[in-house]
């Protein structure tokens, strides 16, 4: 046995300097606050820079100046949120070293290099950022702009090295490699070896993905109040048009952030069976449902937003009818994912269910249900896009008439294929039907790609029913985006409580037990004030570097007398 | 402005109280740390089924797979015709008992796949401890049949805790360990096997110092450097016998045992 053992025993021995306290609010609650809100802002200022070099890249290309001028808008929060990002990050290192001493001192031992790499990078980072903001005016122009643009691409590169770092200290703790046991010395530890963990690498695309949905919809919520408080038309459009934008980039990113997260879920099943078990039908299970619930309001938020804004394109009047039918099949889906299944119950409670689920629910409640809702509502969600995208144009080439077949019939086809694995998949064994999911998947995927492809190719010289009446959109709808950031941002928490909270009285999964006061993993109910909490603070922190930002300087909107022109951009 | 600005601020708060509202109404079920729990050698039928169920419904995650009639037979309520898993688990394998069919069952999955279901079960004996095991069977049996499951079919060194057998080990305070992860010193002492050496409240052998009185010639540091470390020092007339004790002490308890024991020899004055 090697000193450092002998060290590491004597120091897991003496619990009272494993734990320290935080006043009032207590230790665990001051990391899970520090630790949320961190994430909160560093998911903010890794999503908006993508935005921004999106939004950047069509104003270069698409030479369209009112994309660049959006872009460098909402790099300018970035500049505050990067602090913000900082203090909180300090914070909960802080809080780590001080209240789980034991703990942080075993992750140093093994990540230590990835420490110190982190740190650099957020140097590099922040100094990219401040080349980017501060260049803008500056290298305005031809090649220069196309150096500009590189500085925004580098920045994302940075931003989400780093944030792979990260992820691979929590996935660490979720899932580390199955040859590390409770007597490991940590100083044997390859660090390759603790990175490239089970979960890591799904964890790194599905938080991708999901910083690129909540940036458009913290986009969203910025545009929806600088919308509220404008003083002219002109200016009332400018926010509505990137209200639109920030909603169809938060939209399209939700559509495939559910497969992402399916693949995170069966590398957790197939880590470690119990802990899946946990997360989707032990003390977890409801965690689920209410999860449906946000994801339903999600989706019939984002919706509606769309069909009220078809209220003002011209041409949008022929769509209208149908929107109830779409209403309808998202009502529908909403209530089967939603339904309870697998869920913890006493023995009294499952003999008068006569087992573990409902008798007539029960069959709602199972994957084969739940998998066709999602995939139908994610179609019903491209549909509204495409009526809306639509809803301005008639098409002129020769073939608009069969392409619109193809289209419906490659619709009827998805959905077709959908239903039918859907109900076969009651009639064949688990390990058959997990396979379905992926057909179903696939045909949603092709439908959305090829459906799109046909659409550009049917708008091209399309004749126009009238420009979109930006600005014309009723305080509701501005509204709608507010609830939508709010429930994305609160449904993050709600995922970093599971994803977290899967790991149970366990600091390190079956590796580093978790010995302090704290060691129980609360309710869902606790759980939900905490997440409330945290997006309280974030959000008024937000609120605040929103109006510090138009405190520094003017919105970059200009006037341009032409509110219209953005009709013919994302969307249309 | 102000009526706008009130606005949003009403709808986001009415956002968050509406979902935090939702989540307090849904059943709340807290994963608690598994608690040591007593099945001394007097434990009744009722209190082995009490236990069994919270493992089943809790720990063991069975009704995750068992009650839906699609993952894994039901055993809590009849399943084709054959009634609750009491009442059928005696005519499952001829020449088997129901409790043997049960231990089994969780011991070896494989080896007794109903027909129409995957081996996707793991092996319980794994992720729970004897007793653990051995009340699950308990409550099992209870389910329509007769329980006969009693303290002696229970491993001694497991009999007084539930705790699971998973890590363990003391470097990162894991939670198994020595008693299947049990904090009771005694339980600690004699499944160590201590009092092969030492002599402790009149019980024991004398190869060793006495730890009748040890807290009076060590303190609590002392006493677990000696546990961790026993080569770090020796006691005075006991030179000769200096490497005897087995190192593995430390990695054969978790850090909540190896505190137990530890206040319990310092306080031995």
């Amino acid at each position: 046995m090697t000193d450092s053992v002998l060290l590491l025993l004597q120091a897991a021995a003496d619990t009272t300097h494993a734990y320290g306290e935080f006043p009032v609010i207590g230790a665990r609650q001051f990391i899970w606050i520090t630790a949320e809100v961190h994430l909160m802002f560093a998911a903010f200022v890794l999503g908006v820079p993508m935005f921004a070099v999106v939004t950047e890249a069509i104003g270069i290309f698409g030479g369209d100046e009112r994309y660049d001028r959006l872009s460098k808008e909402f790099t300018r929060l970035l500049l505050v949120a990067y602090s913000a990002t900082a203090i909180w990050g300090a914070m909960l290192v802080f809080g780590l070293s001080t209240l789980y001493p034991r703990f942080w001192a075993y992750l140093t031992t093994i990540f230590a290099p990835s420490m110190w790499l982190y740190a650099a990078l957020f140097f590099i980072e922040s100094f990219t950022l401040y080349l980017y903001y501060y260049g803008w005016d500056r290298w305005k122009k031809g090649r220069a702009k196309l150096g500009h643009w590189t500085l925004g691409i580098l920045l994302n590169v940075w931003g989400t090295i780093v944030m792979f770092i990260a992820n691979s200290w929590l996935t660490y703790m979720m899932s580390p490699p199955r040859d590390i046991t409770p007597t490991t010395d940590p100083t044997t530890i390859k660090l390759w070896h603790a990175i490239a963990n089970a979960t890591w690498m799904p964890i790194n695309v599905h938080r991708v993905i999901a910083n690129v949905v909540f940036g458009g919809a913290i986009v969203g919520a910025y545009a929806s109040y600088r919308f509220l408080a404008a003083r002219t038309d002109e200016e009332r459009a400018h926010y509505d048009w990137m209200g639109y934008v920030g909603n169809f980039i938060a939209m399209s990113a939700l559509i495939v952030l559910p497969f992402a997260g399916y693949w995170l879920g069966r590398e957790i099943y197939q880590y470690d069976q119990s802990m899946g078990i946990t997360m989707m039908g032990g003390f977890m299970s409801w965690l689920w449902v209410i999860q449906a619930f946000l994801i339903a309001v999600l989706f019939l938020t984002g919706n509606y937003y769309l069909w009220i804004g078809m209220g003002r394109i011209p041409g949008a009047e022929r769509f209208r009818p149908y929107t109830k039918y779409l209403l309808i099949v998202l009502v529908l889906g909403a209530i089967v994912w939603g339904t309870p299944h697998t869920m913890i119950a006493d023995s009294k409670e499952l003999a008068a269910m006569g087992g573990s689920h409902h008798p007539f629910l029960g069959a709602l409640g199972v994957m084969s249900a739940k998998n066709t809702a999602v995939n139908l509502m994610i179609l019903t969600t491209f549909l509204s896009f495409l009526l809306y995208r639509r809803a301005n144009t008639r098409p002129v080439v020769p073939w608009a008439r069969t392409g619109t077949i193809i289209q419906g019939a490659m619709f009827a086809v998805a959905a077709a294929v959908v239903l039918f694995y859907g109900i076969r998949g009651y009639f064949v064994e688990a390990i058959v039907r997990i396979g379905f999911s992926v057909y179903q998947v696939l045909a949603v995927l092709s439908c959305i790609v090829f459906v799109t492809v046909i659409d550009i190719l049917m708008a091209r010289g399309a004749q126009s029913l009238g420009a979109i009446r930006w600005g014309k959109m009723p305080p509701r709808s501005q509204y709608a985006l507010f609830i939508l950031a709010v429930t994305f941002t609160w449904l993050m928490g709600l995922m970093g409580f599971a994803r977290s909270g899967i790991r149970q009285y366990w600091h390190v999964w079956q590796v580093m037990q978790d010995t302090s006061k704290y060691a129980a993993t609360p309710a869902l109910g606790y759980a939900s004030k905490m997440i409330s909490l945290c997006v309280l603070i974030f959000l008024s922190l937000v609120a605040f570097v929103f109006w510090l930002g138009g405190l520094a300087e003017k919105s970059t909107f200009v006037a341009t007398g032409d509110a219209e022109k953005g009709a013919r951009h994302v969307g249309h | 402005m102000w009526a706008t600005n009130a606005k949003i601020v009403g709808i986001v708060l009415g956002t968050l109280a509406l979902y935090t509202l939702i989540a307090n109404e849904i059943p709340q079920v807290q994963s608690e740390v598994p608690q040591t729990l007593t099945l001394g050698a007097n434990v009744t039928p009722e209190q082995l089924v009490a236990a069994g169920e919270k493992v089943f419904t809790g720990i063991g995650g069975c009704p995750t797979c068992h009650g839906l009639g699609t993952r894994a037979p039901n055993l809590l309520t009849d399943e084709k015709g054959q009634g609750p898993i009491g009442a059928r688990c005696g005519k499952r394998e001829p020449g088997k008992s129901c409790k043997q069919y049960l231990y089994e069952s969780l011991d070896q999955p494989g080896a007794y796949v109903v027909e129409g279901y995957q081996p996707i079960m793991p092996v319980m004996t794994k992720q729970l401890s004897p007793a653990q095991v051995w009340s699950v069977i308990a409550f099992l049996e209870s389910q329509g049949g007769t329980v006969d499951v009693t303290a002696s079919d229970i491993p001694a060194t497991s009999s007084t805790s539930t705790t699971p057998p998973t890590g363990g080990g003391g470097g990162g305070g894991g939670g198994g360990g020595l008693a299947g992860g049990s904090t009771d010193p005694k339980a600690i002492i004699q499944a160590a096997g201590c009092l092969a050496c030492h002599k402790l409240e009149g019980q024991g052998q004398v190869i060793a110092p006495d730890l009748t009185h040890v807290g009076s010639r060590r303190d609590a540091e002392s006493i677990r450097k000696k546990i961790l470390d026993p080569a770090s020092s020796v006691a005075k007339g006991y030179e000769k016998l200096a490497g005897i004790m087995p190192k593995s002490f430390g990695t054969m308890m978790n850090a909540q045992q190896l505190e137990a024991l530890v206040q319990y020899l310092a306080a031995h004055k």
